[in-house]
């Protein structure tokens, strides 16, 4: 991995975490395409999309909703991808357990990123009141201009959430991994599965349906029974 | 004074781009103020000119907070009630308590139709296509998702500019919560069918009867229960890893 | 009828309340009790228009909201009750609408008041307001949506004004 990729990683972590609030909305943002975008980047994109498909099932039921700041899945993709293709090379395990610890590790690390988020949003509000102050004058131009700033906030959140967890996730990990690889190797798919279900479980208990879980049992049923009766 | 409805397709154009610029200054005091301010600097322009009155100005950026997705519609309606009263036509309502009634019940349309409805069925078509290791995965979530977001974002300003206040029957006619409740009905189902894969998988892996599988359900509903309560899914990742890793470094 | 939920939102009926609160208190009707909403048609209109099917939407003034609160219309319903403002709350629970908990959503600031936390500003008739509700017996406390730690109104207070 040279310097090239590095910045690349660090542009798509800017654009990514613009894409949450600032501009758009594309859904660029989501674990399911920043994994494999990130993965792509860094030579290898389907360990990008197992990381993303884990982490999007994960959050699928969380909800950006009003002012509430929900948990930075964006970076959490990306630097879980990034440490994945990195580790891969100096720690000799690769597959599944890595993945699986990557995440982990980055889940938590994520949190840092509200944070970040919440400081972008912050110094938006000094813009704001600039801004307001531009507008009072009649100074138009100065608006667009402050207002505009603000891809300067978010995309400073975005890179500062992905360089921590990419930091301190490579400190954990180069010296708690040797001692976890064999046991996490060991219940590998249990571990998988249990993200999954938590992913499938926080869908099904906050999703804003009557009889979620009669729909749910139903499906699961009748496909588990036919893939067995084929 | 310029011509009624005299907002040409370039004017529109300029609009649509900006409507993307809705959040950039997301802020904690007036969260989409200036965002909305932007969005409209082109059609207010087209009416009032190059130099725009502060005090215009200052009207339109008072806090304002909406579904992105929405704003585009707002700013149809504001734009064409602005363009009345500029030329000294009577309107039933500013656009000052026009943006006050709209954009928090826009706002739970939006949640609910796009994040909560289109957003999980797109994102869980797309993981069927992961499962697989396809990386279709990513493009297949984006169209499914954007698809309707496009055409909301970029219609929804025609809508507000021609039918101004009655929109909102337009909009009440297409039942959008419903429509919203309806997708994730079917977000649950798909959810079952993957699951119900993945645990068939999962036991041919270990070389099991598949009806192991059906183990996976009892676990799945503690665990909705548990998330019903109002437990983060971190802390449930972190509970379940432990024990796990625990368990396995017992039996090996 | 029993109040599953008793809330002070400035945005009234909006996506933390249909989205969050509805199903984390299983709530099957909407009461809005404000007295300017309930005069513009199109407010009613548009929030009509963004609730769904299934749960019942019911915007009145506040005197009319103590009518129907205890009629037999809503005798089996869990209703959440929505107030845009302290003195929209303070008065219902005079006129004798009983609910033992307030949750404080969204106060949004404006000139005179002073932001206590990123959704909630209060100036000090706010503050004398929502005193004189839990001098009644009712706790308040500050949640925007269920997935946020939950902490009484005081913890905010003692914190300061940023």
């Amino acid at each position: 991995m040279g310097p090239v990729e590095y910045c690349l990683t660090g542009a798509l972590a800017m654009f990514a975490g613009v894409d949450r609030v600032a501009f758009g909305q594309f859904m660029i943002s989501r674990p399911i395409v920043v994994g494999p975008l990130a993965g792509l980047i860094l030579g290898d994109a389907l360990v990008g999309l197992e990381i993303g498909m884990l982490l999007e099932l994960l959050w699928l039921g969380r909800l950006p909703v009003g002012a509430a700041i929900p948990p930075d899945d964006t970076q959490v993709t990306l630097g879980a991808t990034v440490l994945a293709l990195h580790l891969e090379q100096t720690l000799t395990v690769h597959g599944m357990p890595l993945v699986l610890l990557c995440v982990l590790v980055a889940i938590p690390l994520g949190k840092f990123g509200q944070s970040f988020d919440r400081l972008a949003r912050n110094v938006n509000d000094r813009f704001n009141t600039k801004a307001l102050t531009a507008l009072k004058k009649g100074d138009v131009s100065s608006m667009e201009r402050l207002h505009l700033m603000g891809l300067g906030s978010f995309a400073f959140a975005g890179l500062a959430t992905a360089a921590l967890i990419i930091f301190f996730g490579f400190l954990v990990l180069s010296f708690v991994a040797p001692f976890l690889v064999d046991s996490v190797r060991h219940a590998g798919l249990g571990l998988q599965y249990s993200l999954i279900l938590v992913g499938a479980a926080s869908l099904l208990g906050t999703i804003n349906v009557n009889r979620a879980v009669s729909l749910f049992s139903a499906a699961f049923t009748g496909t588990l029974l036919v893939m067995w009766l084929k | 004074m310029i011509p009624d409805k005299a907002i040409r397709l370039k004017t529109y154009l300029a609009m649509a781009w900006r409507s993307l610029f809705l959040q950039t200054s997301w802020n904690f005091e007036r969260l989409q103020n200036l965002g909305f301010l932007f969005l409209m600097l082109p059609g207010l322009r087209r009416i009032y000119g190059q130099d725009l009155p502060a005090d215009l100005c200052l009207r339109h950026s008072t806090y304002f907070n909406t579904h992105p997705y929405f704003a585009s519609m707002v700013a149809g309606t504001c734009l064409r009630i602005e363009e009345k009263q500029a030329n000294g036509i009577e309107t039933v309502i500013d656009t000052d308590s026009f943006k006050k009634m709209v954009m928090a019940p826009f706002a739970a349309m939006g949640d609910a139709l796009f994040w909560g409805g289109i957003r999980p069925i797109a994102a869980m078509i797309g993981l069927f296509f992961a499962t697989q290791g396809s990386l279709w995965a990513p493009v297949v979530f984006l169209l499914l998702f954007n698809l309707p977001h496009f055409l909301f974002r970029f219609s929804g300003f025609w809508l507000g500019y021609f039918y101004e206040l009655r929109a909102i029957e337009i909009i009440q006619r297409t039942h959008l919560p419903d429509l919203a409740i309806r997708l994730k009905e079917m977000t649950v189902v798909l959810l079952g069918v993957l699951c119900a894969y993945l645990a068939f998988k999962g036991c041919n892996h270990q070389e099991i009867s598949s009806l192991w599988g059906f183990v996976l359900l009892p676990v799945v509903y503690l665990y909705a229960w548990i998330a019903r309560k109002g437990v983060s899914s971190l802390f449930l990742v972190l509970l379940t890893t432990l024990s796990l890793l625990l368990l396995s470094v017992l039996f090996y | 009828m029993s109040i599953v939920l008793a809330r002070i939102d400035s945005r009234l009926v909006h996506g933390q309340v249909l989205e969050a609160w509805v199903p984390h208190v299983k709530a099957d009707c909407i009461v809005v009790a404000n007295d300017e909403v309930a005069g513009v048609s199109f407010q009613r209109a548009v929030m009509e228009a963004a609730v769904p099917s299934s749960i019942k939407l019911v915007i009145g003034t506040l005197e009319e909201a103590v009518r129907i609160l205890s009629s037999a219309e809503l005798l089996k319903k869990r209703v959440l009750l929505l107030f845009s403002n302290s003195e929209d709350a303070l008065e219902l629970r005079q006129l004798g609408v009983i609910y033992d908990k307030l949750n404080l959503g969204n106060m949004h600031s404006s000139s005179g008041k002073d932001r206590y936390s990123c959704t909630i500003a209060l100036d000090t008739e706010d503050i004398h307001n929502l005193q004189k509700i839990e001098d009644q017996g009712v706790s308040i406390v500050c949640q925007c949506v269920p997935a946020d730690r939950e902490r009484t109104w005081h913890k905010l207070i003692q914190t300061g004004a940023r």
